[in-house]
């Protein structure tokens, strides 16, 4: 099985609530290594950008508002199945129906404010890591 | 209790050197980087290799956050051994400096900036004890280290040497005071 990469942020509410440490605890303790990390405040510019796949969908002004609130953490995480092991940490996006032990169900307010974004599948990880990140961000773990 | 003593010796000496070193150069920086006296204080905190290696990122992050620190700045970096040479300069007479060097390159770091009261202090207090030996239950270094020379974390020893830290790693507009 090869290594997986996925694109992970922790978004500005969990920013916001000091959650950074507890949301980076879960993946390291599951499995998943931590191979880049930045903290950016995104311009609406750049929010509208990274999310313009959700342009024509009715939640998307208040989703760039959202985003633009505070900075985030973007940070890349390696391993097998990084995606779909990924999603499974952090939960159903309505927190409401994330099952108990998951990030959104600890730490997410409302489908709006939901604490991390993962990406979806592998491809999109592949552009959602290239957005934030240079080649050289992205660190090999040598220990 | 000698060794403390030379350690605090040896930092209000650098701290002398850095401020001079500072001073001779002022005249040609626009703008002070120093924190204005209402600015929440800053310091600069470093997840060693170790820690890297070991998984406990989140949770070394998470004793500032619940300790009343603002994460104010990330960045993952790996150090070449230039630049760690460069950043622990001040010990580089020092018999164990080519150690720490190779040490401090040999995986990639997390560098932070931590702001809130006492900044500089409080995240002192939260790592513990340079040598995890005699570091007191509940400190990251107790926690989290293995040894003097895997000690897990840095962390600034004063303001002015904060603020030189800072500004080692970070630009101006890296860092998100919230």
């Amino acid at each position: 099985m090869s290594k997986e990469r996925t694109l992970s942020i922790i978004k500005p509410d969990a920013v916001g609530d000091g959650h950074i440490g507890e949301i980076l605890s879960r993946f390291e303790k599951q499995g998943l290594k931590i191979v880049a990390a930045k903290m950016v405040h995104l311009s609406p510019a750049k929010a509208q950008e990274f999310y313009a796949v959700h342009k024509e969908r009715p939640f998307f002004n208040d989703l760039i508002a959202f985003m633009t609130t505070g900075p985030v953490l973007a940070t890349v995480l390696e391993g097998d199945n990084a995606v779909a092991k990924n999603r499974d940490i952090m939960g159903a996006t309505n927190p409401k129906d994330a099952a108990s032990g998951t990030i959104r169900k600890d730490f997410a307010k409302s489908i709006d404010e939901n604490a991390v974004h993962g990406s979806d599948a592998a491809e999109t990880a592949t552009n959602e890591i290239a957005f934030f990140f240079k080649p050289e961000e992205v660190l090999a773990r040598t220990r | 209790m000698k060794k403390w003593i030379l350690l605090i010796l040896a930092l209000c000496c650098t701290s002398a050197k850095d401020n001079s070193s500072s001073d001779s150069t002022s005249a040609n920086q626009v703008a002070p980087v120093v924190a204005t006296k209402d600015q929440a204080e800053r310091t600069l905190s470093i997840i060693k290799p170790d820690a890297v290696a070991n998984k406990h990122i989140g949770e070394i992050i998470s004793r500032f956050e619940n300790n009343g620190l603002t994460v104010a700045a990330i960045k993952m970096q790996k150090l070449d051994k230039a630049t760690a040479g460069e950043f622990y300069a001040v010990h580089k007479d020092r018999p164990f400096y080519p150690g720490l060097v190779d040490f401090m390159s040999s995986n990639p770091v997390v560098i932070m900036v931590l702001e809130g009261d006492n900044a500089v202090v409080k995240n002192r207090e939260i790592m513990g004890a340079t040598n995890p030996n005699d570091a007191t239950t509940g400190t990251i270094r107790k926690d989290f280290a293995k040894s003097v020379s895997e000690n897990a974390v840095h962390g600034s020893d004063s303001i002015e040497n904060a603020e030189i830290e800072i500004r080692f790693f970070f630009k101006p507009e890296e860092i998100y005071s919230r």
